[in-house]
């Protein structure tokens, strides 16, 4: 029998209410280093920053795991942190977090699909080139993605679009 | 010797558990936990929160492993870098495999217990340490 329980991410879709894991942390001021080395890694995770020290994530195994490494290095960098499951006090504040979370990843997707688009017009060494690239974005900003948006989609379209149709000059007579 | 780690293995303890058990420790038994507070006296803890054989400085717990017992062999950080990819994702390393690994080890983690996880996927880094032994004696990708 499976032992890991992995928690459906994006119940919020559905309504009914989802469990999320929250971690909670304080750094010192100085040495900075280790603040921006937690900045950046709570970014690349995606959590919604729900205050001052308090960001949270949809709980499933990974983000639970995720969450609880981050708390041990908070605390070798002198910091303090606790990691907590819980669950919303309402389905519309949830929706409110649910709905800021993927309002950040469409900007993401957006970024992604002007790149694509604004490299369509250039060579095909470019275009593969860009291709590949953007495909390396799309799975680091899908890996965060709990609420994927409708630009995902659109994004996905404009990267294949780069990856495998001929430019408009070379397919000229 | 007995080994303790968290309950639901993923691909770093699953790689741990094999480390162990083929350079360590070839008597190993491995129980899994649901909290730290529930680790046997007599066992030593990896993969967990709050234990030297965790992760510590941005290493993943194969990568601490290797440190700590002092195992040099290049084979073996080869391997850490897919594994400490596959885990964290952090892109420290250039490891394209890494990505697979995670989903093969996600996979076997919703079909099968803790134990049968390590059973199978023991032959699994048989083959990755194989490959990568090959690869670097080659100085290229076997085939």
């Amino acid at each position: 029998m499976p032992q890991s329980t992995v928690l459906p991410a994006g119940s919020a879709r559905s309504g009914s209410l989802g469990r999320w894991v929250l971690l909670a942390y304080r750094l010192p001021r100085e040495p900075s280093n280790p603040r921006v080395g937690v900045w950046r890694k709570l970014e690349r995770l995606g959590v919604a920053r729900l205050g001052d020290g308090l960001v949270a994530l949809p709980a499933d195994a990974r983000t639970r795991e995720q969450l609880d490494w981050l708390a041990e290095e908070i605390l070798e960098a002198s910091g303090a942190a606790t990691v907590w499951l819980a669950t919303p006090g309402s389905a519309a504040q949830e929706r409110a977090i649910a709905a800021a979370m993927r309002a950040a990843r469409a900007a993401e997707y957006r970024a992604v699909t002007d790149q694509a688009l604004s490299a369509a017009g250039a060579g095909a060494m470019e275009r593969r080139r860009t291709a590949r690239r953007l495909r390396g974005e799309l799975r680091r900003i899908a890996r965060r993605d709990f609420f994927p948006p409708p630009e995902r989609e659109a994004a996905r379209a404009a990267v294949d679009a780069l990856a495998v149709k001929p430019a408009v000059a070379e397919a000229g007579p | 010797m007995r080994w303790a780690t968290r309950a639901g293995v993923h691909i770093d303890r699953a790689a741990c558990a094999w480390l162990i058990r083929r350079h360590l420790d070839p008597d190993a038994s491995f129980v899994f936990v649901d909290d730290p507070a529930e680790v046997p006296a007599d066992a030593t803890a990896f993969d967990m929160r709050g234990v030297e054989l965790g992760h510590h400085g941005g290493d993943c717990s194969f990568e601490t492993i290797l440190r700590r017992y002092q195992l040099d062999d290049p084979v073996l950080w080869k391997l850490a870098e897919l594994v400490h990819e596959a885990d964290l994702d952090d892109e420290r390393f250039d490891a394209p495999e890494a990505r697979s690994l995670d989903v093969l080890l996600r996979g076997m983690s919703m079909t099968l217990d803790d134990a049968r996880v390590l059973e199978v996927s023991g032959p699994l880094f048989d083959g990755l340490y194989e490959y990568w032994r090959r690869g670097l004696l080659l100085g290229r990708e076997p085939a």
